[in-house]
């Protein structure tokens, strides 16, 4: 058995599990079914003034027949007075004293209203402070959520007046409807945050229907543009934690959120610098239980690895996660194609030869049967064959040992540099 | 026969026979004692200057316009083991 | 057809008689046709004899576009709708899918009838007559390949009269597949969108008959022998008038024209030979209510020439098989009742010239099975009175073609479908017939265009 406590930023978690503030936060009900089937934490469904939703609020993206691919919503913060939220937190914390509780909060951006809402908040017994910084529709509008969070002297001056108050730590939880989410959780640290958590949902519109032409989802034939979440945008998130985890001036933990679904998604962000993550969409999707899984998936995974506890993994990531420029240039793989386990789709063929670099040729074998070969020398490594193969093992990309030595394009640029001076100095 | 069609149908495609072409250049210049005085990048390519002095002093200068990726890799890796 | 539902036999005959698979759900089609590779240059698009492309048909099922996916399937077939139900998909497209040693093959056929199930739903016509170009052609026949060269000769603007001898046009879909595969909708359909093309469809009409072969050729000016093959031939053995004897032909059509009568339930029935027919004889007899279905052949499972899904479909329909059984005499009671079978035991000796065993009789094996019903399904005759009627040359009834053109020893004269399958050459499959239907309206197109006739 593995230890799969975490400590975020000094706040104690029986694992790195948390429901991150959303729908599914929205009652002491509903967070304490979640604690009994086995989530660490809860961040609590953003407290703030309460706001009127509309209906029809969620839609989600299928792909090939697959549900939920991707998931839109325009919710916004708790519909409920702050007071009722207050009462359920305290009796959560009471019934679940060893669970993580974390109140995600947003007022408007004045410092009166942040030393306000932190106290009272505080006085329940969360464990920690969540700013939204985050929320894409609505709520920005109004010139809260993702409006203040991209502006960076927003989130410092509102990190700051929350630290003048609180008591428990700061995370602060950033958009990614921003171009470099390292100046708003530079910003962020700069304030006093003691943790940052990443993403917040991605502007987006998730369709519009070919019949009606209405948006979807629409309001009465309308739409605005809402916040996407889900698998699909696991990988924005990943690179978002990456980027900031890599950066020596953020030097808190990270919550890593965006599209975790499974035990699997959570090592890797854990891998690539988050201390401890939070889900939505798949408990959205399946209900509370999946947390089953991502337990045992976990534990069994460190077992099988020998590690003792989830925090030894913390980051393991970060050091290969690197810029363009230092890449080297002298490594080389190329696609070997293994015909004993190659079904003939030639689903490879026609991507190479329509899309990357025609190295791919269907070949006749001396009996007359269809066989697929890789011309290596003209071969990019791209991967795309690999990619695209329905076959595991069909497709390996294999390095070939080069005779040069390691060459970034910083490197090269750096040693071609002094010929150059050469050349403009004529 | 196959083959044969698809080998000559990429040739003529090759990327990976420009290279070697350049290749031998770039091997050749360094064989016969040329050195690199500058190079140069535009929009066409990598142009790389090489010369050579002889017994009586005379400086000549041969310039290699290199196309390819891989040559344009090549060049600079020479440079890193030279 | 991966599916089979058989060995569940209702009281209420018509309920047997239902087609068998219900057809995919809209989810199940869409789950399908998602898991195809969309493979380049796809192997079952090769392995089908009429080349639909078969990728691409099932990407518009994916994607919603089931009127493009219909027509992409009606296009390559015209009796694509019929396909999806009796073709052997396993030997063909499914046979030759990527993923058959990986999952399981994709449900071709199911997908297909998916599509054109839609298409039958829609009442929109799919296609447009051609220009007229002024040419007539007579097809005769119009089973698969006679309706499959009407459909494409009108696309290129030919006038056509199909001459059909029996009451209702559809040939061997229509009377000789056994409805629980092929409901005779699907096949009125399929009619009714050749008929729509402005194909003049003159039933009850015999050529040879009716109207006489020189007539024919005097008004049209090509003329399309597609009558396919007859019905069974006589064993030659002693009892074969007595009641209670079938030709497994007839007695097929019988549960496709007239409504389904009870004189076989209970009954025991035994079919003779091992091949399609033989076993769609079988089963009928089982969905008609007779208690006890044997099949009675002279060889082994080996050497049947039913296929597999077939021989699995009467397996689970309960039907026994005697293998090694050759009948010598149909013994009848004194109201000339059947009411045995005598059979002598074989041995299978020399690889014979088809390159399958011979049977050689056992001495004095004969033995007696009792039975009430004897159906023959030991092939089926030719129409050598219509082909030795236009002077046709042929072998054993199989009208001699150039593989190419289907041309007959007559210039103006073309072949396809059965009428020229036997002695080794050619499918007796019903999508052969539509690709050669296809083949001889290309060839005919291409005669006039030599000729410089079409302007």
């Amino acid at each position: 058995m593995a230890d799969l406590r975490i400590s975020f930023a000094g706040i104690k978690s029986p694992n790195p599990f948390w429901l991150a503030s959303a729908p599914p936060t929205n009652s002491g009900y509903q967070v304490q079914r979640a604690f009994e089937a086995g989530w660490g934490g809860a961040v609590w469904k953003t407290l703030g003034e309460p706001i009127i939703n509309t209906t029809s609020r969620f839609a989600a993206l299928s792909f090939n027949g697959q549900r939920v691919a991707g998931f839109n919503n325009i919710e916004l913060i708790t519909d409920r007075p702050l007071e009722v939220n207050l009462k359920e937190i305290y009796e959560t914390k009471k019934r679940f004293p060893n669970h993580a509780i974390i109140a995600s909060l947003m007022v408007e951006p004045k410092q009166e209203k942040w030393h306000e809402i932190v106290k009272r908040v505080e006085d329940v017994g969360v464990d920690g402070l969540e700013l939204n910084f985050g929320c894409p529709h609505g709520m920005a509008e109004r010139g809260m959520g993702a409006a203040s969070g991209q502006v960076p002297e927003l989130v410092e001056k509102q990190t700051y007046w929350v630290k003048e108050v609180a008591k428990t730590p700061v995370i602060v939880k950033l958009t990614p409807n921003i171009t470099d989410i390292t100046i708003t959780a530079e910003a962020a640290v700069q304030g006093g945050a003691d943790a940052i958590s990443m993403i917040n949902t991605i502007n987006s519109l998730m369709g519009v229907d070919l019949d009606t032409w209405n948006t979807i989802p629409h309001v009465a034939g309308k739409g605005a543009h809402g916040g996407y979440c889900g698998p699909a945008v696991k990988p924005i998130a990943l690179n978002m934690v990456g980027e900031c985890a890599r950066n020596p001036l953020i030097d808190v933990p990270i919550s890593g959120i965006g599209g975790i679904s499974n035990w699997q998604d959570a090592v890797e962000f854990i891998l690539m610098g988050a201390t401890g993550v939070q889900v939505c969409t798949a408990a959205m999707h399946h209900g509370f239980s999946i947390v089953e899984d991502m337990l045992d998936g976990l534990n069994n995974y460190l077992d099988s690895k020998g590690i003792a506890s989830i925090m030894d993994i913390v980051g393991k990531a970060v050091p290969k996660y690197s810029d363009w420029g230092d890449l080297d240039l002298n490594y080389k793989v190329v696609a070997r194609i293994n015909n004993d386990v190659c079904i003939n789709c030639n689903k490879c063929h026609i991507s190479c030869e329509d899309t990357s670099h025609q190295c791919i040729d269907m070949l006749k074998n001396e009996n007359g049967e269809p066989y697929l070969k890789v011309r290596e020398e003209d071969c990019v490594g791209c991967n795309l064959c690999a990619i695209v193969c329905p076959v595991e093992g069909a497709i390996n990309m294999v390095e070939l040992k080069q005779p040069l030595p390691k060459m970034t394009w910083n490197e090269r640029q750096s040693n071609i540099a002094r010929f150059k001076i050469d050349k403009v100095a004529k | 026969m196959d083959e044969y069609e698809t080998l000559k149908w990429g040739e003529v495609m090759s990327d990976h026979l420009q290279y070697l072409e350049e290749k031998r250049k770039i091997d050749s210049y360094f064989e016969k004692g040329y050195q690199i005085v500058s190079i140069f990048e535009n929009l066409s390519g990598t142009f790389v200057d090489f010369v050579t002095s002889n017994d009586s002093g005379e400086r000549e200068i041969v310039q290699l316009q290199l196309l390819t990726a891989e040559s344009r890799k090549y060049i600079a890796s020479k440079l890193i083991i030279n | 057809m991966s599916t089979l539902t058989g060995g569940q036999i209702s009281l209420n005959l018509i309920d047997n008689f239902k087609e068998i698979h219900p057809g995919l759900t809209k989810r199940e089609a869409i789950e399908e046709a998602n898991r195809c590779l969309y493979c380049y240059d796809a192997p079952c698009i090769k392995a089908c004899p009429t080349s639909i492309e078969i990728p691409k048909f099932i990407k518009k099922i994916a994607t919603g576009n089931l009127k493009g996916s219909a027509k992409t399937i009606l296009e390559a077939n015209p009796i694509g709708a019929s396909c999806a139900r009796v073709c052997p998909t396993e030997e063909l497209c499914e046979g030759a899918c990527v993923l058959n040693n990986e999952t399981k093959p994709i449900s071709i056929g199911h997908l297909q009838r998916y599509a054109t199930d839609w298409a039958m739903q829609q009442r929109e016509p799919l296609f447009e007559v051609g220009e007229k170009n002024g040419k007539k052609v007579a097809i005769i026949g119009s089973g698969p390949a006679g309706l499959s060269a009407a459909r494409e000769l009108s696309l290129l603007g030919y006038e056509v009269t199909i001459f059909e001898a029996q009451q209702e046009a559809g040939g061997l879909n229509r009377y000789g597949i056994v409805s629980f595969r092929l409901p005779t909708e699907v096949v009125q359909w399929e009619v009714e969108q050749v008929k729509q093309l402005n194909v003049d469809i003159k039933t009850n009409t015999v050529v040879g008959v009716d109207i006489t072969t020189e007539e024919l050729l005097n008004q049209f000016d090509r003329v399309v022998v597609a009558v396919g093959m007859g019905n069974v031939p006589h064993l030659g053995i002693e009892g074969e008038t007595l009641k209670g004897v079938y030709d497994a032909i007839e007695f097929v059509k019988r549960t496709k024209m007239d409504e389904l009568t009870d004189d076989l339930v209970g009954k025991r029935v035994t079919v003779i030979g091992a091949g399609n027919t033989a076993i769609d004889a079988a089963t009928t007899a089982v969905r008609l209510g007779a208690a006890n279905v044997k099949i009675v052949y002279r060889r082994t499972k080996n050497e049947m020439t039913a296929y597999q899904f077939e021989y699995d479909f009467a397996k689970q329909d309960g039907v026994e098989f005697r293998w090694l059984t050759t009948p010598t005499k149909i013994i009848g009671n004194e109201q000339n009742e059947v009411v045995g079978l005598e059979c002598l035991k074989m041995e299978l000796g020399e690889v014979g010239v088809d390159g399958r065993q011979k049977p050689i009789p056992v001495q004095q094996s004969e033995f007696v099975l009792e039975t009430d019903v004897v159906i023959k399904a030991i092939g089926q005759s030719r129409h050598l009175l219509l082909i030795e009627g236009f002077g046709l040359e042929h072998s054993k009834g199989v009208v001699e073609v150039n593989p190419e053109t289907y041309q007959t020893s007559k210039e103006k004269i073309y072949a396809c479908g059965d009428v020229i399958f036997g002695n080794g050459q050619g499918e007796a499959m019903v999508v052969t017939a539509a690709q050669q239907g296809k083949e001889v309206a290309e060839a005919i197109h291409r005669s006039f265009v030599l000729q410089s006739e079409i302007v």
